[in-house]
């Protein structure tokens, strides 16, 4: 049997699914965490069952959405299992009202139903199977209640009875239409909706009967359906639920502090601060040390045992000076990384996501975005690949591209050991808060690339925003536990497979010359000559032609995180006690460059991973390479910048209060730029964009 | 009157639904912004847009662009 969980978006459809299935599918705590459909097997059971992206009606609005109507409709599920979250239940039956006008049986999950009673809220659970024709069964996925009983329920045959909600003028106008397919009643309420993707099954005498009947309505067929459903779940429930008293809960309290007008933006710098400061400050820096010494003990443990069982040189050189050189350097930040997974796994579940998307949204269309692109770009912090492929939930076209291509440009978990080894050794003291200001130059950047793409090539963004604000939840740790575990397996095994192999790579094109002679100066090594055939063109970037530096960033495409490792590797061959200690070929490296070298990782083109990502999302291999290209030019004159500011400030010909203030001139600037053009939209006559202007093309 | 000139702590109405983007509009009336329907103004953002408002027991946040071309009559405030 195949069964499919139908719900609202952020109705525990994902912990359900997990509980049935056994498995650690992701959730999170602001509509929309599932985009596309995940299969499983109920435990004990033969029978499939699928979860689908959340969704408020059978009419979707977003890319994601349109996933979960075609799979009702295509695969023809034979069960549906309808979610809905008791503590919005009103909300949750209109799309139930639409799932019983379906042939297919549904079963109706009352989720939440043990915090009804925290809230003065009673439901008939008899009553309300009996008003609207359908087997329900009461549960908490969090608590684990009552899942046994659906499991049960599943193979029990519950036929539906179909129930008549529509005023007389409507249900005469159902009677009088017949079309061929399985859902007749639903088919025939999309017609006379109007929905143009059911036009196949309209005839012209029905089109005829239907504009009849619209016209004994001041409004159109499509209000007046909708307007009626809601009128039929108002009814029932108040047969089926009674409300004792208002309970104003925890979460009105925290939004009044986390949403209030004066300290909401405060709170949301100091928490993201706060993300990067204790996992690349505070932890960082005594963690990855310590670390770094286990990886050199072993390494000397390991070359001397492999001396003494008498391998031969090139052998031992490969293993020590090769892959634990190479795959030690990453795993040395797995400490860091649990830190950051934890304060992300964190921000998801416990709802402040929704509150971002809600706070920004303003200023972020201001550049041609969405608020909810900030939830992309959050979960981008811990990957760009989930990131990207959660740009999904934005419902304008233009908006969704342009996410999905800015989500690479946050500090994934992959960057991070770049900026905490960078900002660790040249910022010491203030390593902390170096690696924060990557985060704050990023959403910078971010706001200033949304800008332009939205002047010249996305120009038909829109103004829409509706999302719901769901309740603050305890996090269930547990589930973070888990989360963060899976996280930092995955990390490992990227250690274990990828980072191992390129380093094996590495190592080879750094022993051997071109004319394949081992045992040569690294100066004269076939990774040396490629690099030093293009290092020119970060000179105006770091300062110096260096070779190493050069073909470490490009090995950042495999995986940022080899960046770091290839590093490890190089200096590794040049005699020295540290990667940055003098006779290493990085020792010539000033703070400016440092501080240039982790920006241009950060915003040069992302992974493979993230670029297949973005393949699938923009639907287009010429596009993609558009985005590598428009993405490495930034990344360079930004690095260009930092260098060359950072190279003055080091001579001491500018100062830290020269770079402070000069940044405040320009964002007024920015700021009396932005509402110039605002207002001067209509008069086009006067506007310095012409004819590239967004409004023109519309 | 529309939504958008209630203040926060107002409670009203909704009269009809003056959307002509019909699919912001179907996607309104499918979270249940319908007529006859009483909705309060919980909380505007820091940034005075987008607007959080309570409907049929959820919140809901809509931009005000939107809510200026809904009409509603007041209840109280």
């Amino acid at each position: 049997m195949k069964i499919a969980l139908v719900g609202n978006q952020n109705s525990g459809k994902t912990t359900l699914f997990n509980l049935l299935t056994g498995m650690n599918a992701k959730v999170g705590n602001w509509p929309g965490v599932t985009i596309e459909k995940k299969e499983g097997t109920i435990r004990g059971t033969k029978n499939k069952i699928i979860d689908l992206p959340g969704i408020y009606s059978l009419s979707p609005y977003s890319k994601e959405e349109e996933i979960a109507r075609k799979y009702i409709f295509e695969e023809m599920p034979d069960v549906i299992i309808n979610i809905v979250d008791a503590t919005n239940i009103e909300r949750s039956l209109y799309l139930t009202t639409q799932l019983m006008e379906l042939d297919t049986n549904i079963i109706v999950a009352l989720n939440m139903a043990d915090i009804l009673d925290s809230r003065g809220i009673k439901i008939d659970i008899e009553k309300l199977q009996k008003e609207l024709g359908v087997k329900i069964v009461s549960i908490s996925a969090l608590k684990e209640i009552g899942i046994d009983r659906l499991i049960k329920e599943i193979d029990n045959d519950n036929k539906k009875i179909i129930k008549r909600i529509y005023d007389k003028n409507i249900e005469e106008l159902i009677s009088l239409i017949d079309v061929d397919s399985v859902h007749k009643r639903f088919v025939k309420v999309k017609l006379i909706e109007g929905d143009k993707r059911f036009k196949k099954y309209n005839k012209d005498i029905y089109v005829k009967r239907i504009s009849m009947c619209s016209k004994k309505y001041d409004t159109d067929l499509e209000e007046v359906v909708a307007t009626e459903r809601y009128e039929f779940i108002e009814k029932v429930l108040d047969k089926c639920l009674t409300l004792k008293k208002q309970n104003n809960n925890i979460s009105e309290k925290l939004d009044k502090i986390f949403l209030n007008k004066y300290l909401a933006f405060p709170i949301f710098a100091i928490i993201m601060f706060l993300v990067y400061f204790l996992s690349v400050g505070v932890v960082g820096r005594s963690s990855s040390e310590m670390i770094a010494s286990l990886v050199d003990t072993f390494s000397s443990f390991v070359s001397g045992f492999l001396k003494d069982i008498g391998t031969s040189e090139v052998l031992n050189s490969l293993i020590v000076d090769g892959i634990i050189a190479g795959v030690g350097s990453v795993l040395g930040f797995l400490l860091q990384l649990i830190i950051l997974f934890i304060c992300i796994s964190l921000l998801e579940v416990t709802g402040y996501m929704s509150r971002i998307a809600f706070l920004l949204d303003k200023i972020f269309r201001r550049v041609g975005l969405s608020g909810k692109s900030l939830i992309p770009f959050i979960v981008g912090s811990g990957c760009s690949v989930p990131g990207i492929m959660g740009s999904r939930i934005i419902e304008n076209d233009d908006e969704r591209e342009m996410t999905a291509i800015l989500t690479p440009f946050i500090p994934c978990s992959a960057k991070l050991p770049i900026i905490a080894m960078f900002s660790t050794y040249f910022f010491k003291d203030y390593s902390g808060i170096v690696a924060a200001s990557f985060y704050f130059l990023a959403i910078f950047i971010i706001i200033i690339s949304a800008l332009i793409l939205s002047k010249f090539v996305f120009v038909d963004t829109s103004d829409l925003y509706i999302s719901e604000l769901p309740l603050y939840k305890l996090p269930s740790f547990k589930y973070v536990f888990k989360d963060v575990f899976d996280k930092v397996v995955a990390f490992i095994e990227r250690a274990g497979s990828i980072i191992l192999f390129c380093s094996i790579v590495v190592w080879f094109l750094l022993s051997f010359s071109p004319s394949l002679s081992y045992g040569v100066d690294v100066e004269n090594s076939i990774l040396a000559c490629i690099g030093k055939s293009i290092s020119w063109i970060f000179y105006p970037v770091l300062g110096e032609d260096n070779w190493a530096l050069t073909v470490s960033i490009i090995q950042g495409l495999v995986a940022k995180e080899q960046v770091i490792s290839s590093m490890s590797v190089i200096s590794g061959f040049t005699n020295s006690s540290g990667m940055f200690s003098s006779g290493s070929i990085f020792s010539s490296i000033t703070p400016a460059a440092a501080y240039a070298f982790v920006a241009f990782n950060l915003f040069s083109a992302p992974c493979f991973g993230a670029l297949g990502a973005l393949r699938r999302e923009l639907g287009s291999t010429k596009k993609v390479l558009k985005v590598v290209l428009f993405q490495t030019i930034i990344a360079w004159i930004i690095a260009f910048i930092c260098y060359q500011v950072g190279i003055r400030i080091e001579k001491s010909i500018i100062s830290v209060a020269d770079i402070v203030i000069c940044i405040i001139i320009f964002s007024i600037l920015c700021f009396i730029g932005i509402k110039y053009f605002k207002n001067k939209d209509n008069k086009c006559n006067s506007c310095p964009f012409g004819k590239t202007c967004k409004q023109l093309k519309k | 009157m529309n939504l958008a000139e209630l203040k926060v702590g107002d409670v009203a109405k909704v009269i009809k639904l003056d959307i002509t983007n019909k699919k912001t509009r179907r996607h309104l009336l499918d979270m249940g912004l319908t007529r006859g329907v009483i909705v309060k103004v919980k909380r505007v953002a820091p940034t005075l847009d987008p607007v959080n408002i309570e409907l049929r027991g959820y919140e809901l946040c809509v931009s005000r662009k939107d809510l200026k071309n809904i009409e509603v009559e007041k209840v109280y405030s």
